[in-house]
């Protein structure tokens, strides 16, 4: 059997929409693989198709279209809070049996809003205004599918909206029209991406070596403490040595300045270098943000299944041809 | 369905299986897959010390095609010999095994974090009332 390997996660900060964590004990290709599935190969839920009754705002259909693609659809469990994986409730509409469309594979939401009628319920001084049709306005014929309006509590209260506008409308304007959501990935179009970002960067191994830095000088090493821009490195205070910062892992982007003032400090050019900084080739540090349609450690979960799932279909096509 | 429906083309290949000679070394030709699966598929089985080459190509990008190269050690064993077809399914188990471990670290260290972060912003909430509680006794 190939070498086995056990991946260890620790979560450094965990919020609904952003987890940061440490995947240690793997390879490259193990981090890179699940960065890539994450930003493009994640199931969820976005509008597919719009028909339109009544369009007599100032944008076209087909903008109006391209704008509620984009908006992110949540998807919650019965039973539970978290914006959830949408990959077992519903099924990609391509490998659907029904005619055209049914509960199993799409979720309908339906907009109608007129500014004529809606105008008199506003208060007196916002009547002048115009009216800003929002994702609020946007009713799903399934409970547990709806937009995500805001990331958190601070966004909403920031905002000057209810939802993520869509259009708005002035008076004698009527928007009316049904939008299929469907699920599907973002390699098919970025709407279905449920990560704003999805990264990782290397943990850096800081080695100090301790006999030559006690030849140098207090301003020397302040020197070198200097030169990175990063500042991964301190003096302590009470001994005066040369000790890498706490959250260095935070901070490092591997730049050669250090590199570069340690050459200039060596006496001979063959000597050993005071501070090394290196990747590390098996500790990652992951940032991942979502759009506010899945929770982030759900984002997470989703991609290791899908791995799994790619490696169960290739494993079967190989032992099919082996028969 | 509409008349605007978009139809994804299938790869050009779904699977195939090239290579003729002894079984000990095949190329694994996978449509609809690109880096993601070629990469991880090439490491582990790379680890594998029965494994004499193994390496992964995407022969162009405007094609969703991953040709695997697996050439297994034509050892001197004989009939105990690995064929490639079974070094990629060990790979394939292998690899499955590390995403279910993984599914299981994350799963044991959530519920922690998470009542960790509940309780972080419960703390919050409670230290907002308490000022908010005191602003009014200054004001009286």
């Amino acid at each position: 059997m190939p070498q086995q390997r056990f991946p260890k996660i620790e979560i450094l900060s965990i919020a609904p929409h952003a987890i940061s964590f440490i995947l240690s004990e793997t390879d490259t290709s193990m981090a890179n693989s699940l960065r890539r599935i994450m930003i493009a190969e994640v199931p969820t839920l976005a509008i597919d198709l719009v028909e339109y009754s009544e369009n007599s705002s100032v944008l076209n259909d087909e903008y109006i279209a391209h704008r509620l693609g984009l908006i992110p659809i949540r998807f919650v469990q019965e039973g539970s809070v978290k914006g959830g994986d949408c990959n077992l409730s519903f099924l990609p509409h391509r490998e659907c049996v029904c005619y055209d469309r049914c509960l199993r594979c799409s979720v309908e939401l339906e907009l109608d809003v007129n500014f004529d009628k809606v105008n008199p319920t506003r208060p007196d001084q916002e009547r002048d205004l115009f009216l800003t049709v929002t994702s609020k306005d946007l009713l799903s014929n399934n409970i547990y599918v709806s937009p995500a309006h805001f990331l958190n509590e601070e966004e909403q209260d920031r905002s000057h909206d209810e939802g993520i506008s869509i259009v708005k409308l002035g008076p004698g304007q009527h928007l009316k029209f049904k939008a299929i959501a469907r699920m599907g990935i973002s390699k098919e179009h970025a709407k279905w991406c449920p990560v704003a970002v999805a990264t990782y960067r290397f943990w850096p191994i800081i080695t100090i070596n301790e006999e030559a830095c006690n030849m140098l000088t207090l301003e020397q090493k302040q020197e070198l403490v200097d030169a990175c821009p990063d500042r991964i490195l301190e003096l302590d205070e009470i001994t005066g040595n040369l000790v890498a910062v706490e959250n260095a892992y935070e901070m490092a982007t591997f730049t050669e300045d250090l590199k570069m003032t340690q050459n200039a400090m060596k006496k001979r050019p063959e000597d050993d270098d005071f501070v090394t900084v290196e990747h590390s080739t098996d500790r990652f540090v992951f940032s991942v943000e979502t759009t506010g349609a899945m929770d982030a450690e759900e984002v997470l979960m989703s991609a290791l299944k899908v791995l799994k799932d790619k490696l169960t279909y290739l494993a079967t096509e190989v032992e099919k041809l082996k028969d | 369905m509409s008349v605007n429906e978009v139809k994804i083309k299938p790869a050009p290949v779904q699977f195939e299986l090239r290579g003729t000679g002894p079984p000990t070394s095949r190329t694994f030709v996978i449509g609809d897959e690109d880096h993601t699966l070629g990469n991880a598929l090439r490491h582990i089985l790379i680890n594998d010390a029965r494994v004499d080459f193994a390496g992964y190509c995407v022969p162009h990008p405007s094609e969703p095609v991953v040709h695997v190269r697996v050439q297994t050690a034509t050892g001197n064993e004989g009939a105990a010999a690995l064929t490639a077809t079974e070094a990629v399914k060990e790979a394939c188990t292998t690899l499955e095994n590390q995403c279910d471990f993984v599914l299981e670290e994350l799963e044991k260290v959530l519920p922690e974090v998470r009542e960790d972060r509940e309780w972080m912003e419960q703390l919050a909430a409670e230290e907002l009332q308490q000022a908010a509680e005191e602003e009014e006794d200054e004001e009286d």
